[in-house]
């Protein structure tokens, strides 16, 4: 609970930054993205506009996971439906929308397709729950990457071969470089994760938060599981349908086994590591699954050398030392690295009256 | 003091000495680096462990024969786990935190085309890599890499000329449902129609675990002469060869460099005995234990024996090393050309001379003088293995397709 926190009036209270400890921290994130590009080597700019790109899709995964409480293993698949309907529409409409516009055309649109493929795979949500809803997504996640390699669709997915991607355009503005292409994920990422917070505000929110705590307790109270449970993964498939697009832009060509399981399994483990139902969680947990393991490889780069044969002993050690810390925050806080921060910023906030 | 000749000559020398030296200094760095992406975990780590202690040998003797013009190399690798992704970042960092990064070697065909469309401008590097996909053999596209041998489409009209001119009339091709394992099928089924040869059976398997029995049935019933495998490693074409001949099928089983590893072989002889008696297939290279192996094998030979004395390079050097090896052999011997000619040694400048590699003796890998056309160089030969000599051994002269 933060102390001194007070408000005169509702809205004040209705804010989604409803404090200025809030409201600072979020222009220190906005300074600080924005010196990115400007202070960054292309190296930093590439793992921050990774991390921007997997901080909107492990949203939409929270949005599904950690605020409607409904397991999904699938959520790759949005990601690649999003990545295949950019390009898709990039090739198909390229004649007939200006290209300057093609860009804000097909974001939106790969957006909307996601959402009606995150309703079709929300479907099994209405009958299970738990580890049977999980198999079921899981089975989206396979079914989305067969049909992208099937040679039937070839001619638009490019099949096995995957597929170059278009460069995104805003009225003129070709982000032809990363560090163009920085700006778009970084805004999009932002608007993401406010759109998120403030979603939890609402009543459709709200309802999500319901079924999770208790399902049928909330149909009782007049929620409509069906709706809601299919709103949820729309939503939620949007979210990664947009990280889809910017995965597009962002990457000079798409191939279908970059949206596997093991795309579907991180999104999940951010959200674990980072701290479910809680809109900071993401970003935690985007940071430690995209960065802690660049990072690890740098310090141990640093401290044994790149040469060849050492890099043979540092690659098993940095991938134990990464999984080692995943364990360990699971074992020490369940909660994810949210609760640890909480912690500290209360112990920081009644210091030094209390602490913890 | 009068400014005569000599005076004047004297002050042009100092003058361009010191305005020459800032310039002099940046052309000639203190060493220059190849970085590597290698996948040492993951699926194939077992190849990137093997590979990674030969990129030393290779930093270590090129540093012997004085670097390229002059200059010590540095090979570092990074671990990508065999995810594209991952050796992207990788070759990201590199350029970000090498100065001097003067060629990359990549590790997957999904790297090599992920990282293709961004090899422009300052971003561009000469690159080599383990990959033999036929896309990859595009100058116009993508100048800067290069295949150390044929591609799998070479691979697979080397086999089926091989069995055009055994008077074989049917043929099946397996492969695992990867892009590694589709990517010669459609060119190798207009090759065989045009040889007058009837594909039967295009069977596509997963590249790990895959269902033997059903595989082996389905070539049963397609009553091939021939089987050519496409697209495994370690794993699942041993058993595919092995369910056949517990099957009882006479089928005639081929396949392409990934499944030509003598010690792979091996393993499976000792473990199941002899079903890979008679399997044939495509090396570019000749197998480290070749008796007429020349002088560069002999150097790596008297290197391995004290350098990984202890370790299974002690004695032999796998096909996937000697790729590796080829590989940058290949990238250093056109960034000499550059530096002989006194030119930055830029990527446009080292991919221009990736052609002038013709007629070039690479001292041992091929058995002939090969020619760097398209970007490849499109030479191997037909092994078969012995199950009784445990070996492969040429059944064919050299083919360059």
């Amino acid at each position: 609970m933060i102390t001194g926190n007070l408000k005169t009036s509702y809205r004040a209270d209705e804010q989604v930054l409803n404090n200025r400890w809030k409201r600072g921290f979020v222009l220190a994130a906005i300074a600080g993205l924005a010196a990115i590009p400007l202070f960054g080597n292309n190296y930093i700019v590439l793992i921050a506009c990774q991390m921007g790109i997997m901080l909107i899709a492990v949203t939409g995964v929270n949005v599904v996971i950690g605020y409607t409480g409904l397991m999904s293993l699938g959520h790759a698949a949005f990601v690649a439906i999003g990545a295949y309907a950019t390009v898709i529409f990039h090739n198909a409409a390229g004649g007939v929308i200006p290209e300057s516009l093609l860009t804000l055309v097909a974001i939106p649109f790969a957006v909307v397709v996601s959402a009606l493929a995150g309703i079709i795979v929300g479907l099994p949500s209405l009958r299970v729950k738990g580890l049977y809803l999980a198999v079921a997504t899981l089975s989206a996640n396979f079914i989305v990457i067969f049909l992208i390699e099937e040679q039937l669709f070839a001619p638009w997915t490019g099949g096995m071969n995957g597929i170059n991607t278009p460069t995104a355009n805003l009225l003129g503005w070709e982000l032809s470089t990363r560090r163009e292409l920085f700006w778009l994920i970084a805004v999009l990422a932002v608007l993401a994760l406010l759109a998120a917070q403030n979603l939890f505000r609402t009543r459709v929110g709200r309802a999500f938060i319901a079924i999770r705590d208790r399902d049928y307790s909330a149909e009782i109270l007049g929620i409509s599981l069906y709706r809601y449970k299919l709103m949820s993964f729309a939503i939620s498939a949007a979210y990664c349908g947009l990280a889809g697009a910017l995965f597009a832009y962002f990457y000079a060509r798409i191939l279908p086994e970059q949206f596997d399981l093991h795309l579907s399994l991180m999104l999940v483990a951010a959200i674990i590591v980072g701290g479910m139902g809680r809109t900071m969680g993401a970003v935690y947990g985007v940071i430690i699954i995209v960065m802690v393991p660049e990072v690890i490889k740098v310090v141990f780069g640093a401290l044994a050398g790149g040469g060849a044969e050492l890099a043979m002993i540092r690659a098993p050690i940095q991938e134990i030392a990464f999984g080692a810390l995943i364990v360990g925050f699971l074992l020490f806080e369940p909660f994810g690295i949210n609760q640890i921060i909480d912690r500290a910023l209360r112990a920081l906030n009644r210091w030094p009256f209390a602490r913890g | 003091m009068r400014l005569n000749r000599r005076h004047f000559l004297a002050g042009s020398a100092a003058a361009t000495a010191t305005l020459g030296a800032p310039a002099l200094l940046r052309a000639q760095p203190s060493e220059y680096v190849i970085a590597s992406s290698l996948p040492l975990t993951g699926p194939f780590a077992t190849a990137g462990q093997m590979v990674a202690p030969a990129l030393r040998m290779f930093e270590a003797l090129v540093n012997e024969d004085g670097g390229i013009g002059g200059v010590p190399i540095r090979v570092t690798a990074e671990d990508s786990g065999y995810v594209p992704a991952n050796a992207l970042a990788n070759y990201q960092r590199a350029l970000a935190t090498e100065p001097n990064l003067i060629m990359y070697f990549g590790d997957s065909t999904g790297f090599m085309k992920l990282v293709a469309p961004e090899l422009r401008g300052e971003n561009a590097r000469l690159m080599g890599s383990t990959s033999f996909a036929s896309e990859l053999s595009d100058p116009a596209n993508n100048p800067y890499q290069y295949l150390p041998g044929p591609s799998y489409e070479d691979q697979f009209d080397i086999l089926l000329q091989q069995i055009a001119d055994e008077g074989g009339s049917t043929v099946a091709f397996i492969f695992s449902n990867t892009e590694f394992g589709r990517d010669p099928i459609a060119h190798g089924r207009a090759r065989a129609e045009e040889l007058g040869l009837r594909v039967v059976l295009e069977e596509a398997t997963r590249e790990q675990g895959a269902d033997i029995p059903t595989h082996v049935t389905q070539l049963a019933q397609s009553g091939a002469e021939f089987c050519i495998l496409q697209g495994y490693v370690t794993g699942v074409w041993p058993q595919l060869i092995g369910g056949a001949r517990q099957f009882g099928l006479p089928t005639r089983f081929m396949g392409t460099f990934w499944g030509m590893e003598n010690a792979i072989a091996d393993r499976v002889t000792a473990e199941a005995g002899p079903i890979l008696d008679g399997y044939a297939g495509v090396m570019p290279y000749k197998y480290f234990y070749d008796p007429e192996r020349g002088p560069v094998y002999e150097r790596y030979a008297t290197f391995q024996k004290t350098a990984f004395a202890g370790t299974p390079l002690e004695n032999y050097m796998p096909t996937w090393g000697l790729q590796a090896l080829l590989s940058l052999t290949i990238g250093v011997e056109a960034l000499r050309k550059v530096a002989d000619k006194g030119l930055e040694l830029s990527a446009d400048n080292a991919a221009e001379a990736l052609s002038e590699l013709r007629d070039w003796d690479t001292g041992g890998f091929f058995g002939v003088p090969v020619t760097m056309e398209a970007n490849k160089i499109g030479t191997g030969r037909v092994y078969q293995y012995s199950a009784e000599t445990r070996l492969f051994t040429p059944t064919s002269d050299w083919f360059t397709v």
